[in-house]
């Protein structure tokens, strides 16, 4: 009997284990692109003893529902959607009552501690130098690759001037993207755990170095000053290439078929008429 | 020996008139169809002339047929790989332009015409495009026009004539001409099958027809670029290629196809030659001056017990054997060796025969005055008003050997003829030419009989085609029998 009851123990034990295991990596899969514990706002807030402020009925009815609560004028929600300048908390799938609990015993856990684990990416604070700014090109078009072997950002961005053909198309123009994410911290935290459906994909696995982002965002903020017409030069070039290597091509054609069955009829009839017209 | 039949043709060039009735006869059952005005799987050619589609003999051009590289026969104009590269722009492709752009006459506006001061008059309109064109050429433009300047003095084979010879073929008085039918030549080694991207050409195993499957065919056109005689033509409305079918249909209800049967001039002779397909390739590798021998000994001898015997187990049914014995092309190929076949350097081996013709008697000139009477009744052969080298360009690789041979017998058998009829050259003259020209007073006779007197079971010995042995490999001919009725249960159409 107490055999039994021990095994049961450290089978509840390790189920717990695991659950708490499992209720971190959710965190750091859903909420740490937007929200620190202990570290500062970012998109969202920080969520460090964010249970002192709200009673855990509310919070939990939030993030079950977060829309619902801004649309049904709840004014700390409110409050909450102004602070994070419109951008609205999306409702996450798999936000089950007892994953609520969880988290919210989690972030009750983690605001405890003195230094939390999810008090996001220790981002250096100094200023950014030239050096920095060629680093972040170099990591940009692939030239240095990434430590964790994660893709080089040209294979699906581009930023002005970057030359050639342009960087990829598949996701959105970078160069300005130092003023859309509203500045140094918050373009750094967004990179070090990105938000995006595809950008997560990539990048859960094979996540950014914090040297890295430091370059990164030195090298987005530099490409705010470029100008905005190298755009035009670059479509312009690729026309004018297209249009070269076409020709190019049906020259080597022309050469490769240079034997070619041409108009036997026509060319004789006329040859032979302009020798008895001579 | 691996013995095989195959319905074979010989057209009889002297007696060609050119009148045409063979290809409006094909005209009207197969090629009037949309998208197969343009073709003529029957046509008539003047010779000299630059014959349809232009020039066609013009093989540095046009690359159809077979040669000879590093000991190996391969097509001039497709190999594997260029299958490959080549597939969407085959580069040895003639265009319409060099058959000839199919026309009628708007005759609605002749009709209609509003009263006018002037006569009204039919346009001619495409029959393509639907457009008023400028009718420039024709599938037989040159027409009777030996000794043209564009036409005649282009032919491919006065290639070897010298500058005197060719001046010759258009001084007035030396003018000349003969009419050259072609149809589709199913030949043994039929470069348009080789050439098939798809499968879908095929020789039919118990006859040797060449024929293109219009469901398999998928309109890459290699048949059309690879056959060196320029037999097969695509079909611009069903994407699908075509050929002269030998009128199958009407071979294997026992009767001659319609070129055949509706030849005027009675040139026409069909009948099985029995082949050994085992040396085939061996024939076919062979320096042109030796390929009419070696296609002549492919040709068996169908009273040989030795041939018979392989032929039955080879599955050919007696009757056929039998058909075979009977056949007059292969007295006039194998026997008499008067016919040759044409441009057997394509290496294709033709299997239809022409048998060369005679010119007309030379003239002579007095003074002012053309006589058309020649000292010598018939003129020597080398005298002839056609230089021999260009009838050997055309039937002999070049090479005159076979040619003079076929040509002196033809003039023996004519001179002994003369001797017996009217009688006023000695019979001891007609013998000693028979003599010379390898023919016996018997083979003379014969001759003449096949070609004067033939009646229309002796030009086409048909042989019984039994397809319900050909269709019992596949499936029981009761049923076949039922399940199919007047052609295809759906047209040929573009796409898979």
């Amino acid at each position: 009997m107490q055999r039994f009851l021990a095994l049961l123990a450290m089978s509840a034990l390790s189920l717990g284990v695991a659950l708490a295991q499992e209720t971190a990596d959710f965190y750091r899969q859903n909420c740490m692109s937007c929200h620190t514990i202990g570290g500062g706002r970012m998109t969202g807030p920080d969520l460090k003893n964010v249970t002192e402020r709200k009673d855990r009925a509310w919070l939990s009815r939030f993030m079950m529902d977060p829309k619902g609560m801004m649309d049904s004028g709840d004014p700390y929600a409110s409050k909450i959607l102004q602070e994070a300048r419109g951008v609205q908390m999306p409702a996450l799938p798999g936000m089950t009552r007892a994953r609520v609990e969880a988290l919210l015993d989690l972030i009750t856990e983690e605001s405890a501690k003195e230094k939390s684990a999810f008090a996001g990416v220790q981002l250096s604070d100094r200023p950014f130098t030239d050096r920095d700014v060629e680093v972040g090109h170099n990591i940009f078009v692939g030239a240095t690759s990434l430590k964790n072997n994660g893709p080089s950002c040209i294979s699906c961005h581009t930023v002005n001037g970057i030359g050639g053909f342009g960087g990829g198309t598949l996701g959105p123009d970078l160069t300005t993207v130092f003023e859309r994410y509203q500045g140094r911290k918050a373009l750094s935290i967004w990179l070090s755990a990105p938000a995006t459906p595809t950008m997560q994909s990539v990048f859960r696995k094979e996540p950014l170095e914090s040297e890295e982002i430091l370059s990164l965002v030195a090298y987005f903020q530099h490409t705010l000053t470029r100008n905005p017409e190298d755009a035009s030069t670059a479509r312009l070039n690729f026309i004018l290439i297209g249009l070269a290597g076409t020709l190019i091509v049906l020259g080597v054609f022309d050469v490769v078929w240079n034997k070619r069955f041409r108009a036997v009829r026509r060319p004789l009839v006329q040859e032979r008429q302009l020798e008895s017209n001579a | 020996m691996n013995v095989r039949s195959q319905i074979s043709m010989v057209f009889h060039l002297d007696k060609c008139i050119g009148c045409h009735t063979c290809s409006i006869a094909c005209k009207n059952i197969w090629t009037d169809r949309k998208g197969t005005e343009y073709m003529w799987w029957n046509n008539v050619e003047t010779k000299p002339g630059t014959g349809f589609p232009t020039k066609w003999e013009d093989q540095e051009k046009y690359r159809g047929g077979w040669e000879l590289r590093d000991g190996k026969l391969v097509l001039k104009s497709t190999s594997k790989a260029k299958t490959v590269t080549n597939i969407f722009h085959n580069p040895s492709m003639p265009s319409m332009d060099d058959y000839y752009e199919p026309w009628t006459y708007k005759y609605d506006e002749l009709f209609n015409a509003p009263e006018g001061s002037d006569q009204p008059t039919a346009r001619p309109v495409s029959m393509v495009t639907g457009e008023y064109i400028n009718v420039e050429s024709g599938p037989n433009w040159d027409d009777d026009l030996g000794g043209s300047r564009i036409y005649a003095e282009s032919d491919p084979n006065l290639k070897g004539l010298s500058e005197e010879q060719r001046q010759q073929l258009s001084a007035v008085e030396r003018l000349v001409l003969f009419y050259f039918p072609r149809i589709c030549n199913h030949c043994l080694n039929p470069s348009c099958v080789a050439s098939c991207p798809s499968g879908a050409l095929y020789k039919r195993g118990e006859d040797g027809i060449v024929l293109i499957d219009q469901k398999r065919c998928r309109g890459w056109r290699a048949c059309v670029a690879a056959c060196p005689y320029k037999k097969t033509f695509y079909n611009w409305s069903t994407g699908k290629s075509e050929k002269c079918v030998l009128c199958y249909p009407r071979l294997e209800t026992g009767q001659a196809p319609a070129c055949f049967h509706s030849c005027v001039g009675r040139i026409r002779y069909l009948g099985v030659l029995l082949y050994d397909a085992d040396r085939l390739e061996e024939v076919a590798k062979l320096p042109d001056e030796q390929l009419i021998d070696g296609q002549r000994s492919l040709i068996l001898d169908p009273h040989d017990p030795e041939v018979i015997a392989a032929a039955r187990k080879n599955n050919i049914h007696d009757s056929v054997i039998e058909s075979a014995q009977n056949s007059p092309v292969y007295k006039f190929v194998k026997e008499w060796k008067i016919a040759l076949p044409p441009h057997i350097e394509y290496r294709t081996l033709p299997m239809l025969f022409y048998v060369p013709p005679m010119s007309p008697v030379m003239a002579n000139r007095n003074d002012d005055t053309v006589s058309s009477v020649s000292d010598e009744f018939f003129h020597d052969i080398e005298q002839a008003r056609v230089p021999l080298q260009f009838l050997a360009n055309l039937f002999g690789a070049g090479h005159q050997g076979k040619l003079v041979y076929a040509l002196k017998k033809q003039k023996a058998v004519r001179v002994y003829r003369r001797a017996k009829t009217v009688g006023d050259i000695p019979m001891k003259t007609a013998e000693a030419i028979l003599r010379e020209a390898d023919c016996t007073v018997e083979e003379a006779e014969r001759i003449y009989e096949l070609t004067s007197l033939c009646t229309f079971e002796e030009r086409f010995v048909i042989p019984p085609m039994h397809r319900e042995e050909a269709i019992e490999m596949m499936k029981d001919p009761q049923e076949h029998k039922t399940a199919v009725g007047f052609g295809f249960m759906e047209p040929p159409e573009r796409g898979l």
